[in-house]
């Protein structure tokens, strides 16, 4: 091979291979955690020794962290459940830590994990974290901080085929450019083109992983809004189901309740939650994705 | 381009914070230049100095200036890397949208194209989530980047949204720079324009450039270039540049006069400037991103 030879970088740098958990934060365990028992979701595990419950469902791991000190700078979570961090499957995590913050993203802020193993992690957009988690064909990560829920199944299958399939992320006006750098240079994202979407809320910009599993949407706030009632952060899951009919059935069934009217009423393409406990909402989307 | 485009540096003025800003309120200016130790050396604490800061109502144009940041490795780069986190986190409290980021002037930097692009890659990655944009600045004694096209070349390449250049007129009329490659540049990524003069035709050596850029600055109509000045200033404005200009007007008499004295001098600049500016031309070749 020539010395001189151009190897491009590849185009999944830090090997990520979909999410391993998704944490949200709320001072409301017992409703959330109802609500996600509505979802199809279960507990299973708790944390040894922090308010943290560990949820499953099928391929998803889903951690509802209630520890008083749960968000950077020792603070509460807020009464809205908020997701807090997004886990992030890495070929080697401590590899990407580093390739991330050699490019410029801030190390994990002080703050509780959820985790006490010691999981890298990098800023994302507002108070989230995004960890990167290497041990998750051979070893439980859980194994370590929690203990199992006596005489729950430890793997609940999903219902109706879901799984996570993406979160939607809001910028300021004029941002959407900014976070696309953030995921493309850090994580090796990429933008679908213009007017690819998914669900049943065709807008903002679309962000695949490089792993094709998951992926981001941006949405800066509609013309005319004021910023003031608009911040930074994860706003909503996107759970994907191989068909959304089955699943919006399956899930009224167990009390969940969706926009039914104007132009986020299930389809074929999606559905959308009412908003719950103050400020959460989930969205089905029709998903190829293999769990 | 009316008063509300143009803002003072608090450089300029002698005194606490408060006055400083005052005084510029006090001269019609609506926007600010702000200085980090403004903040750091506030006798009552930065938390103080942010909420005066916040409290005088006036709009932070930017705040500065990180030094020297670029073109480091090992232990120099770690150690530059948690000053300008430091002085993200400040600039963000602030409200400020932007850093100002003068080219560096170290004997221990490289001058690697290739590492000047990395590095402010990565500074404008570690504003990215404080909503901070990069103004990157050729000063005129920078080591390795000391004229404009020469920041531009490495904007250019680093290719980040939210990184973008300083134009100071200063720095340019010392070095003798040709306004000719303006022309090259998209006025969406120049974020700051910095205005000034002095008072002598030549800057003989490197150490008098210096000498004068920190104490013999002074508003623009007051100085021996008032016809490229205008002709800068006009230049973009015709590109469709839309930002803010500052007056960063570093001068030792200035800082023994009485505040209300310096911010008047800088809003009859303002007149000055835009006496001999047409109006903003229309259409835009180019729309600005401000």
């Amino acid at each position: 091979m020539p010395a001189f030879e151009q190897i491009p970088e590849p185009s999944n740098p830090l090997g990520l291979d979909g999410i391993e958990f998704i944490e949200f934060a709320t001072s409301q365990p017992q409703a959330f955690g109802a609500l996600l028992e509505h979802l199809g979701f279960s507990a299973v595990a708790r944390h040894r020794s922090r308010e943290v419950v560990l949820y499953r469902q099928g391929s998803m791991n889903l951690i509802v962290n209630s520890h008083p000190d749960a968000l950077p700078g020792l603070s509460s979570p807020d009464s809205v459940p908020a997701i807090a961090a997004i886990a992030l499957r890495a070929r080697d995590a401590g590899f990407a830590y580093r390739h991330s913050t050699d490019r410029g993203a801030w190390e994990m802020p002080t703050r509780a994990s959820a985790m006490e193993l010691n999981i890298p992690g990098i800023h994302g957009v507002g108070d989230s974290l995004i960890y990167f988690v290497d041990r998750y064909s051979d070893f439980s990560i859980y194994d370590v901080d929690f203990v199992p829920i006596p005489g729950t199944a430890q793997r609940p299958p999903a219902l109706a085929g879901l799984h996570y399939f993406g979160v939607v992320q809001s910028v300021l006006t004029d941002r959407t450019n900014d976070w696309v750098d953030f995921y493309r240079c850090l994580l090796g994202f990429s933008v679908l083109p213009h007017g690819k979407y998914f669900g049943v809320l065709p807008k903002g910009t679309l962000l695949e992983s490089p792993c094709h599993k998951f992926y981001l949407q941006l949405i800066e706030p509609p013309p005319g809004a004021e910023e003031a009632h608009w911040d930074e952060g994860f706003v909503r899951l996107g759970l994907g189901a191989p068909d959304v009919h089955a699943a919006t059935r399956a899930l009224k069934v167990r009390g969940l309740v969706f926009v039914d009217h104007g132009a986020v009423q299930p389809s074929d393409k999606g559905a959308l939650t009412q908003v719950y406990l103050g400020g959460v909402t989930f969205e089905l989307v029709i998903s190829h994705l293999k769990p | 381009m009316n008063l509300d485009h143009f803002g003072m540096d608090t450089i300029t003025l002698a005194g606490p914070l408060e006055a400083k800003l005052t005084a510029m309120r006090r001269g019609g200016f609506t926007q600010v230049m702000l200085m980090a130790p403004d903040i750091a050396g506030h006798p009552a604490g930065e938390r103080a100095a942010v909420e005066a800061v916040r409290n005088s109502g006036l709009r932070v144009t930017g705040f500065q200036v990180l030094r020297d940041f670029e073109g480091l490795s090992g232990h120099l780069h770690a150690y530059k890397v948690d000053v300008a986190k430091a002085m993200l986190e400040m600039c963000h409290a602030l409200g400020s949208k932007v850093l100002l980021v003068c080219s560096s002037t170290s004997a221990h930097a490289s001058g690697d194209p290739d590492l000047l692009v990395r590095d402010l890659q990565k500074l404008s990655m570690l504003a990215l989530p404080l909503n901070i944009r990069i103004a990157y600045e050729a000063l005129s004694w920078g080591r390795f980047v000391n004229q404009y096209p020469q920041s531009w070349e490495i904007v250019e390449a680093a290719d980040r949204t939210n990184l973008g250049l300083t134009l100071d007129s200063f720095h340019i009329l010392a070095n003798s720079t040709s306004f000719d490659a303006l022309a090259d540049i998209d006025p969406c990524k120049i974020f700051l324009v910095q205005l000034s003069d002095f008072m002598w035709h030549e800057v003989r050596s490197p150490e008098q450039r210096i000498d004068t850029a920190r104490h013999y600055r002074v508003f623009p109509g007051e100085g021996v270039h008032s016809e490229q000045l205008t002709k800068f200033v006009q230049t973009l404005d015709e590109m469709g540049y839309r930002g803010d200009y500052s007056f960063e007007v570093f001068n030792d008499d200035f800082k023994q006069l009485p505040l209300i004295f310096v911010a008047e001098r800088a809003r009859r600049s303002v007149k000055w400037i835009t006496g001999r500016v047409s109006r903003r031309s229309l259409p835009a070749r180019r729309s600005a991103g401000m």
